[in-house]
């Protein structure tokens, strides 16, 4: 099952944070919703790439690269706008 | 219909000037026998290699002095000499004038990401380095004396370096992202004199000082004497044994004396004076401290950039590397070509995704040198570089670190251009390549193009035969830029054991081969413990040593994975074993990642962790890394008569975390 609601999409990009970068302290280093993720050292542009790959497998939809912006994923909350506006958004779920 | 496996053939007129071309010909005047081809000229370079390497090295214009002959002394591959009665500076024929070397044409490019660029023309840099030279040797730097180095990837690393090398030391380096404790475990026992180090780190546009972590490196190393600081300002702390300088004070008190900086003297060293000390960690016991010699460095590396590379004055090469990698050094040796050296310091994407492709444009670099990661993580962002940036002066790409997956040919084909695609691979321990391109042939989708010229590389067969692969990569003749040795190892004993204890006679690897019928090669993995993920090397040994550090995990072993989602690509699986009763949770397995990445780096921590009861051992007790990788990589080991306990591994292979999936086309 795909994660539907909004905490869970939440714990799917912070636990990622978790295992792949921050070790346990993502919750912390994200002060809030809007805080961008490039210019606070959160993640960078590689990550970023494996972050996107992450929630197409965690939420079963491609994302157009053409979509690939700072608008649309750089921040929490961007992040979760985004997967929730998918058009295939719980299609599979 | 299969698509045309090749991706690029140069034309006639770009093969008949090139050098390698150009060394058929003389060959073929030295000798009487027709050399049409490059296969022509790699068989005469095996059949005779004594009269081969003597001919290379007139041919390079080297500098050097001495009796050339004999070229080679001795059979053995361990115990060979090249030009033992020779003498040569490797920082005098990098910085030397010539024809297309003229001392205002530049040499050194280096940026960072805020777009600091400082440049710098042949006689500048040696200007400089002289000056580092004449400095080091007033505070009694003697020949063979190790000098250490925590740097980014700037001109005054350049400097240092070929400062050090000017006058007989010999240099070591890493990154400034290795953590003290990993650091130390490779200076401490070269027990170096001379610490050059940055004092601060630029990541990501945020400033970091290196006070801290270089004063922790510097309160390991008991044997320094003098630490220099390559940034404008001094470091923050002190030293009880060793003064702390700045780069600028380090020369300011020899102004005086290099007025005339053109003066100064090469002293020129034996064919196997140390010149370099890589490291390279394995599956147990301390990182190797492998010592290459002058004379085999840069021929070596001379072959390679001049010859398989086609570097002439009018390129620019930019060799995305770091000071830790020996692709730094390697790049570095391009100076001796006449071609300038583009240097980059920051990260590959900062202030844009597409940071490294804007600065080869922007540079007008002729040679980019990358890995199968850069390129995938490209694709992956969806970037056409030819479309975003003007891409008009790149002739050539490279692509060495990790094996290179069919499809990313096609995709810089297809996004960068109808250009030379060159696969190239070898690695710390010969400061060189195996494998690599070629001007003179074409380029097959997924293979490197030739085998390095003059080197006897072939696959050894499960059978005990040499073969077309895949198998063992062995080197069965002697190569110039075989180690001098391991430092410290006064018998040899650990050096045969690294390179020639599994097959005697041979130089073993630690690579998968297979040799194309086109004379191509592919690299197909790793035969020993070692990890590599996106080009980085990972001593399976250094994350255990970090692992002693958590009291919960009994054992562990790391082993490298295919990796989903990412051609070519892999990952590190860690198994740990716990003390009794205790469960791996996430809070432990985050706690491990932390401490791995603060006791060694970020590329040491694992994708996953995983509990297992035991691992895989043999009837020896000796565990087998081996056994492990084959089965989470699909594969059912051929050696499970001689385990232990040989259930784990159905373990593995049916635990759900650690199942292989298919990478994505």
């Amino acid at each position: 099952m795909a994660p539907t609601t909004q905490p869970e999409i939440r714990k799917v990009i912070v636990d990622w944070l978790d295992d792949n970068f921050h070790f346990g302290d993502a919750a912390k280093l994200i002060k809030d919703d809007e805080m961008s993720f490039l210019d606070n050292g959160v993640l960078d542009s590689l990550g970023f790439v494996q972050l996107v790959l992450h929630l197409e497998d965690s939420f079963h939809f491609q994302i157009d690269r053409k979509d690939l912006s700072r608008d649309n994923f750089d921040g929490l909350g961007k992040i979760v706008r985004y997967v929730m506006a998918h058009p295939k958004f719980g299609a599979n779920a | 219909m299969n698509p045309d496996p090749v991706m690029f053939r140069p034309g006639a007129e770009q093969v008949a000037r090139s050098r390698m071309s150009e060394l058929m010909r003389a060959v073929a005047s030295a000798t009487g026998r027709p050399i049409p081809d490059y296969a022509a000229l790699q068989r005469f370079a095996l059949e005779d290699p004594a009269r081969f390497w003597s001919l290379l090295l007139a041919f390079s214009g080297l500098v050097h002095e001495g009796d050339s002959e004999p070229a080679l002394l001795g059979d053995s591959i361990e115990l060979a000499a090249f030009f033992p009665g020779l003498s040569l500076n490797y920082a005098e024929n990098l910085l030397a004038s010539g024809p297309g070397r003229e001392d205002d044409r530049p040499a050194l490019t280096a940026c960072d990401e805020r777009g600091v660029v400082t440049r710098l023309t042949r006689k500048e840099l040696r200007d400089r380095v002289v000056r580092v030279a004449r400095a080091l040797r007033r505070h009694g730097l003697e020949p063979g004396d190790r000098v250490v180095a925590v740097v980014r990837n700037g001109a005054e690393a350049v400097i240092a370096c070929l400062g050090a090398a000017a006058i007989g030391a010999t240099w070591s380096s890493t990154a400034t992202d290795l953590a003290a404790a990993a650091v130390l475990q490779r200076f401490a026992p070269i027990q170096p004199r001379v610490l050059f180090a940055h004092r601060r780190l630029l990541q990501q546009g945020q400033e970091r000082s290196l006070d801290a972590h270089v004063g922790e490196i510097v309160a390991g190393l008991r044997s320094l004497e003098l630490v220099v600081s390559l940034d404008d300002e001094p470091f923050e702390f002190e030293s009880d044994t060793a003064q702390v300088l700045t780069l600028e004070e380090l020369t300011r008190v020899t102004t005086a004396a290099v007025k005339r900086p053109a003066e100064f003297e090469w002293p020129r060293f034996s064919f196997n004076h140390p010149l370099f000390i890589l490291f390279s960690s394995g599956t147990t016991g301390a990182p190797k401290c492998i010592v290459h010699g002058v004379g085999g460095t840069l021929l070596e590396h001379w072959k390679e950039l001049v010859l398989h590379s086609a570097l002439t004055p009018e390129d620019r090469l930019y060799f995305h590397t770091t000071a830790d990698w020996m692709m730094w050094n390697w790049q570095l040796s391009a100076l001796v070509t006449g071609a300038e050296v583009v240097l980059f310091d920051g990260s590959v994407s900062y202030p844009s995704e597409d940071a490294l492709w804007r600065l080869v444009a922007r540079e007008r670099v002729t040679v980019f040198g990358t890995s199968p990661a850069f390129l995938q993580y490209s694709r992956d962002l969806g970037h056409v570089p030819r479309e975003r940036v003007d891409l008009s002066a790149l002739r050539a790409m490279m692509s060495t670190g990790s094996i290179l997956h069919d499809s990313l040919y096609d995709w810089v084909r297809a996004n960068v251009g109808e250009l030379p695609l060159q696969s190239i691979s070898g690695g710390t321990d010969i400061i060189g390549c195996f494998v690599l391109g070629n001007p003179t042939l074409p380029v097959m989708r997924g293979e490197a193009q030739c085998v390095s010229l003059g080197l006897d590389v072939r696959a050894l067969m499960p059978d005990g035969g040499f073969g077309a692969g895949p198998g063992e990569l062995v080197c069965a003749a002697p190569f110039p830029s075989r180690p001098v040795g391991l430092f410290g190892d006064t018998t040899g004993s650990r050096f045969h054991d690294a390179y020639f204890a599994q097959n005697e006679g041979l130089w073993t690897h630690g690579d998968l081969l297979e040799l194309t019928p086109s004379g191509g090669a592919r690299i197909l993995g790793r035969t020993d413990g070692i990890i590599n993920v996106r080009g980085i090397r990972v001593g399976p040994a250094e994350i255990y040593s970090v692992l002693t550090h958590v009291p919960e995990v009994v054992e562990g072993m790391a082993v490298e994975q295919i990796a989903p989602r990412e051609p070519g690509g892999s990952r590190i699986v860690l198994l740990v074993v716990l003390k009794p009763g205790l469960v791996l949770d996430r809070p432990l397995t985050l706690r491990i990642k932390k401490e791995l990445k603060a006791r060694a780096s970020a590329a040491h921590v694992p994708a996953v962790v995983v509990q297992v009861e035991e691992v895989p051992v043999t009837l020896n007790n000796k565990r087998s890394e081996r056994a492990a990788r084959d089965v989470l990589n699909g594969l059912w080991p051929k050696n499970v008569d001689a385990l232990k306990n040989p259930g784990i591994l159905h373990v593995l292979r049916d635990h759900p975390e650690l199942a292989v999936r298919p990478g994505h086309p």
